[in-house]
């Protein structure tokens, strides 16, 4: 079973046997699409074998671009449900609030009885995205990792846009704020993006998926501040493709 | 140029223009059916408009320049706070401008009192405009028939209503042509069978600067039964006159005055969840909270800057939404 989730950044692809994972790929979107996207038809043709996989195998496509995936027989499954799907499967549990950091967006998705009930999605900028985190981390000229240790004191970042954040961060270097500061300032400007959606859909537990699971200093902070039991998935960045590989046996065992 | 046309910037009580003989032109759909309204959205911003404020706004503004018609009349309260710019521009253009205000209490006297004003402009009297109302009327019916069309008999697509009525602003100019148009898509749509939803949805908030929002609905096996402020352009109601009428109509009275009609329409229509629709940068944004608190279905909030088709992240939205009704 295939589960393929093709993000704004990343196209994401687990491979699962009897629900074992046997493969996980990750490929920059845009290097993927040049590879593999017919030109002009905006098409995916998609050779398993030049990947490494099984041929013949079913697949599930999640994801922005999962409609231009053109496989006999592939099945096609919005992101807020693949998410969930994972979600459910990595966890165990029913009732949740999952919130998955992307790439480009976030989403936030209250979970009842396995069920999506109700989901939000940040607004049309991109300013409470994993690509925020990156720019900001470049502006400092430290890499994600070092970015996610920090999480007290933070300066105060007031800017809603994510260019102007970079302006904003600039003179606060120049005020002479401490790394660890404007690190902790960075992460905390992501979280009041996100955090009035949270409380909206709010649960005593708060899943979090997508590549900003693994920042620390971000789940710290939601668990300081929400005052909430904060989970995070062992698969957070393939959990899309792992909920597509769940679908998929759903499906293909009918 | 456009003779004896007169501009407006939402709906106004269109019975005292076609009194005084003029031809009534909503702006609003003169921009957005222009073909080029992405364009006039730039020739907008090109002018000095700011680039986060209200597309419609920018549309109607080029919309104004291009038509030149006779006058606008801009509605100064009930419809968009950005009205008040738009209309000090448009006078910088040369323009000639009428403010006209719904009260916000939907005070009687006060609408009284503005009509009158508008009424005098125009030098017609309270008998031509009710005569031009209960003349109406009909018109106004065969609206009403083109919608029940669409959530009882289930044949009509949410575009077709959507347009219908969003048009019933202004009757595109003229009433006559408008009516027999809509006699003869009623009667060809009478025939069609029946559309089977899986999922029914209402759409609340101002028209969509979106082009393809309810085709996209209908690609996933849900169709758009309710239009909320287009039906209301469409002044669906039984009226003692005119006031009455114009008191009735919940769009400028605020989200409490149409919150009750929107409660009892979705129940009507038993739709099973709500889209409610706003402009980027508009204020409607934060009456957000009111229907969300208010409204008992699930509800997408659908935001749109410029026109033109759904954009990635809105068609996974709505996509998403759809099939969390579905399940």
């Amino acid at each position: 079973m295939l589960g393929m989730d093709l993000g704004s950044r990343n196209v994401k692809i687990m491979e699962m046997q009897d629900h074992v994972i046997t493969a996980q790929l990750s490929f920059d979107t845009i290097a993927f699409y040049r590879s593999y996207g017919k030109t002009g038809a905006g098409n995916l043709r998609i050779d398993l074998s030049e990947l490494g996989l099984a041929q013949n195998q079913p697949l599930v496509a999640t994801g922005y671009g999962k409609v231009s995936v053109q496989i006999e027989g592939a099945l096609h499954l919005p992101e807020i449900q693949a998410h969930v799907k994972g979600a459910v499967y990595q966890t165990g549990y029913q009732d949740f609030t999952l919130l998955d950091i992307g790439g480009q967006d976030t989403k936030i998705v209250k979970v009842r009885g396995g069920r999506a009930v109700d989901f939000l999605t940040n607004d049309r900028c991109a300013a409470s995205s994993g690509r925020y985190l990156e720019n900001m981390a470049g502006v400092l000229g430290i890499d994600l990792e070092e970015l996610s240790r920090y999480s007290l004191q933070p300066v105060e970042l007031n800017s809603t846009c994510a260019i102007f954040g970079e302006t904003e961060i600039i003179g606060k270097i120049v005020e002479g704020y401490p790394l660890a500061e404007l690190a902790a300032g960075i992460n905390y400007s992501l979280y009041r993006r996100f955090a009035g959606m949270l409380e909206r859909l709010a649960s005593d537990l708060i899943v979090v998926s997508g590549g900003v699971a693994r920042n620390e200093a971000i789940v710290n902070i939601i668990a300081r501040e929400s005052d909430r039991q904060v989970m995070c998935l062992p698969e957070a960045q393939f959990n899309g493709a792992l909920g597509a590989c769940i679908y998929g046996y759903e499906k293909f065992s009918k | 140029m456009m003779n004896h046309t007169i501009g407006f910037t939402t709906s106004i009580p269109v019975e005292i223009i076609l009194a005084a003989g003029r031809v009534p032109v909503d702006l609003n759909n003169i921009f957005i059916t222009s073909g080029q309204a992405a364009q006039w959205v730039e020739k907008a911003e090109e002018a000095g408009y700011p680039r986060n404020s209200c597309g419609w706004i920018k549309g109607l503004y080029t919309a104004g320049l291009l038509t030149q018609p006779e006058a606008v009349i801009a509605v100064m309260h009930g419809d968009c706070s950005n009205t008040q710019a738009l209309m000090e521009t448009m006078q910088l253009r040369g323009i000639p401008i009428f403010p006209f205000a719904y009260p916000y209490d939907r005070s009687a006297d006060m609408l009284t009192l503005e009509m009158e004003k508008l009424m005098r402009v125009f030098q017609v009297s309270w008998t031509q405009v009710e005569d031009v109302r209960r003349d109406l009327l009909p018109l106004r019916q065969l609206c009403q028939e083109l919608d029940r069309l669409s959530w009882q008999e289930n044949v009509l697509t949410g575009a077709e209503n959507h347009y219908y009525l969003v048009c019933s602003s202004d009757f595109n100019g003229d009433p006559q042509k408008y009516a027999r148009d809509l006699e003869e898509f009623i009667a060809r749509a009478q025939l069609r069978r029946p559309f089977q939803d899986e999922v029914r949805l209402a759409y609340i908030g101002v028209p969509p600067i979106f082009t393809n929002l309810y085709e996209y609905v209908e690609s996933l096996q849900a169709r758009v039964v309710y239009n909320e402020i287009q039906r209301q352009f469409s002044m669906p109601f039984a009226c003692q006159d005119i006031i009455d009428q114009y008191l009735q109509y919940t769009y400028p009275y605020g989200a409490f005055a149409r919150l009750e009609d929107i409660q009892e329409q979705i129940h009507l229509r038993q739709v099973d969840g709500i889209i409610h629709y706003t402009q980027t940068f508009c204020f409607r944004q934060i009456e957000d909270m009111v229907f969300r608190e208010k409204l008992d279905l699930p509800i997408l909030t659908l935001e749109g800057d410029k026109p033109g088709p759904l954009d990635a992240r809105s068609k996974m939205r709505i996509e998403a939404f759809i099939n969390m009704l579905k399940f």
